[in-house]
């Protein structure tokens, strides 16, 4: 089904895209931006994490430390082999893609908090490994000097050009995943999320795209990691452990698990959220954790959730007034 | 020192810990067979409880310096009775996908930790034991009089929850509410009691390990994490829901963990508890006691 775009759409798409081009020049700070930089790097690790556990129902709680694989791929690349971004970026997608495949293989074998809990571990174990990596990952000192990008030339060197990068990566992230959502894949996933016997009996070859759930989902998290260690030139293993996890987890259900808007939505929501209820100090965090209790206790389905609830609310109101008006 | 003394003395360190995991582990269980909850929270629960009762032993309220033995009773019911305030809480979670109990129950966990933290301080502090500090030398193997402290009480407090179960009307009550929540509903057993009384059994289990490890471990508002998700793991490693396989997982994984330091690498003892937990799952994906059942595989 295809829906054609109305023109309130097409202009409040266009207002959206001139805002997104702009923002650097209007914001007030340097740290402004900085932070919208951040939340897009948790927005990809959120669009793969929903494709994993919102579309394909595995739950991969290991996103954290495979974030932290492709960061230090790319820094290690970087400052001992002094490779550029360019062939950073690639080459952390692909070993995190192949570390989520082995990730991955439990869920051939377990499901629902057993799997939780078998990710869990296997995230654990890779940040040990990144402490005790030795010379390669410089344990707990983590990897300085990490070179930030350069386009042809063009040197991406501060948080406002940076910006435009990120913003490809996230417009290009969003629109590989509504490929995949849309195609073969797509509708696999959703079948062994809705049913998984079922599926199995359609003849969907459940082992391959469950263990192809954690290869995207990591993919993700990899371009996230590489773009992360360009963009602070600095990382460490503490900064990839399982609260990355829970805060990608928490910002994805708030926007809304299995909507890809809904990744868009938590990644600028709730980075911004933090930082506007610093004000609060030592109450952050104690409002931080009622609001995530309130939203899954009164509306599971995020924000997203929330809307689709109003405007359908909003257009029965309207149908009842048209029967009310022609009655 | 010969070898198998020092395995022993290591061994009995693991199963010190162990207790103190599978105490943990038991309020996972509890919970989940009661009321189908995993609960992320317990973790901190156990932080909260340890602090309910060490402070009166401690001198942090009003310079008060009770008893050991009131202070870890004081402990215990306070944490009880926030178990079945959290209950309340929790009930519309119950019927919810496990991601929403994940997410719920971590929220709650992040306002414990952090209302601890903003009341208490972020450092943490020592506790003296009650006992005496000097090791007890048995056989060439040494051991702190706390850690026979840790393994006993909690052995005690594991037999007891088996016999109130077992034994006592409330006990099979809670059971017979476990195994169907209709039918028991049916037979006037209130579901909602029920699993009041397992969180508030499981919470103050929780605080009954904090305040018996606080002498040998460190006390802080950050000190549920790590011991919450190695709870969980033994919860899971014994089979989730069964009260003999918290313990067995708690002891196993507590075991495993004081060898895998004292014999291979302290850097990488959680990455091989870790590993052996998974290996274990692809084996028997319902834990070592646990039954297996359908839906699982």
């Amino acid at each position: 089904m295809k829906k054609k775009m109305n023109i309130t759409q097409g202009v409040l798409l266009g207002v959206a895209a001139c805002a997104l081009l702009v923002f650097p020049f209007v914001a007030q700070n340097s740290y402004e931006v900085h932070i919208i930089n951040q939340a897009g790097i948790y927005i990809l690790i959120s669009i793969g994490l929903n494709l994993a556990m919102g579309y394909a129902g595995q739950f991969n709680l290991a996103v954290g430390p495979l974030w932290g694989v492709g960061a230090y791929t790319a820094a290690i690349l970087n400052t001992k082999f002094g490779f550029p971004f360019w062939v950073n970026l690639p080459a952390a997608i692909i070993l995190t893609g192949l570390i989520g495949a082995f990730v991955g293989l439990p869920s051939l074998k377990v499901r629902s908090h057993y799997l939780a809990i078998v990710t869990i571990g296997l995230g654990v174990a890779i940040n040990i490994a990144l402490l005790n990596g030795g010379s390669l990952t410089q344990g707990a000192m983590g990897i300085p000097h990490i070179q930030m990008p350069d386009f042809f030339g063009y040197p991406i060197n501060s948080d406002q050009r940076y910006y435009y990068l990120i913003l490809v990566m996230v417009i290009l992230g969003f629109f590989i995943a509504r490929q995949i959502l849309a195609g073969r894949i797509g509708r696999s996933f959703r079948a062994i999320r809705d049913d998984y016997m079922a599926a199995k009996a359609m003849g969907v070859n459940t082992a391959y795209y469950q263990v192809l759930a954690f290869v995207v989902s990591a993919a993700y998290a990899g371009a996230a990691g590489a773009l992360f260690a360009h963009l602070n030139t600095y990382i460490s293993p503490d900064i990839f452990d399982f609260p990355a996890t829970l805060f990608v987890l928490t910002l994805t259900m708030v926007g809304g698990m299995g909507s890809l808007v809904g990744s868009l939505v938590g990644g600028v929501a709730l980075p911004i959220l933090q930082e506007y209820l610093r004000v609060i100090q030592n109450w952050q965090l104690v409002a931080y954790g009622v609001a995530i209790m309130v939203v899954v206790i009164f509306m599971p389905g995020g924000v997203i959730e929330l809307t689709r609830r109003l405007s359908g609310w909003r257009k029965n109101r309207l149908a009842l007034v048209d029967r009310d008006a022609s009655g | 020192m010969p070898v198998t003394s020092i395995f022993i003395q290591t061994l009995i360190g693991g199963i010190g810990i162990g207790s103190l995991y599978a105490l943990v582990a038991l309020g996972y269980s509890l919970v989940y067979r009661s009321m189908g909850l995993v609960n992320f929270a317990n973790g901190d629960i156990y932080m909260a409880g340890t602090y309910f009762g060490i402070i009166w032993y401690n001198g942090m309220v009003r310079g008060l310096h009770l008893p050991y033995p009131v202070a870890f009773v004081i402990g215990v019911l306070l944490n009880a009775v926030l178990g079945i305030i959290i209950e309340r809480i929790f009930r519309p979670l119950q019927k919810l996908d496990m991601m929403f109990m994940l997410l719920g129950t971590i929220g709650l966990g992040y306002v414990l930790d952090n209302v601890f933290t903003i009341i208490f301080g972020a450092t943490g502090f020592a506790v003296n034991s009650p006992l005496p500090d000097t090791p007890i030398i048995l056989f060439g193997i040494r051991v702190l009089p706390q850690m026979l402290l840790l393994i006993s009480v909690s052995a005690l407090l594991m037999v007891g929850l088996q016999v109130f179960l077992a034994k006592t009307k409330t006990g099979k009550a809670m059971r017979a509410s476990a195994m169907d929540h209709d039918v028991a509903g049916a037979m006037g057993i209130s579901v909602n009691r029920m699993n009041a009384i397992a969180f508030a059994i499981g919470s103050g289990l929780g605080a009954a390990a904090g305040i018996l490890a606080a002498p040998i471990v460190y006390v802080s508002p950050t000190m549920g994490a790590a011991v919450g998700l190695k709870g969980f793991a033994a919860a899971i490693l014994g089979g989730l829901g069964s009260i003999p396989g918290a313990i067995v997982g708690g002891l196993v994984f507590g075991v495993l963990e004081a060898v895998s330091a004292g014999f291979i690498s302290s850097n990488w003892t959680q990455a091989i508890a870790f590993v052996v937990l998974l290996v274990v799952l692809m084996i028997r994906p319902s834990g070592i006691v646990g039954e297996i059942t359908v839906e699982k595989v």
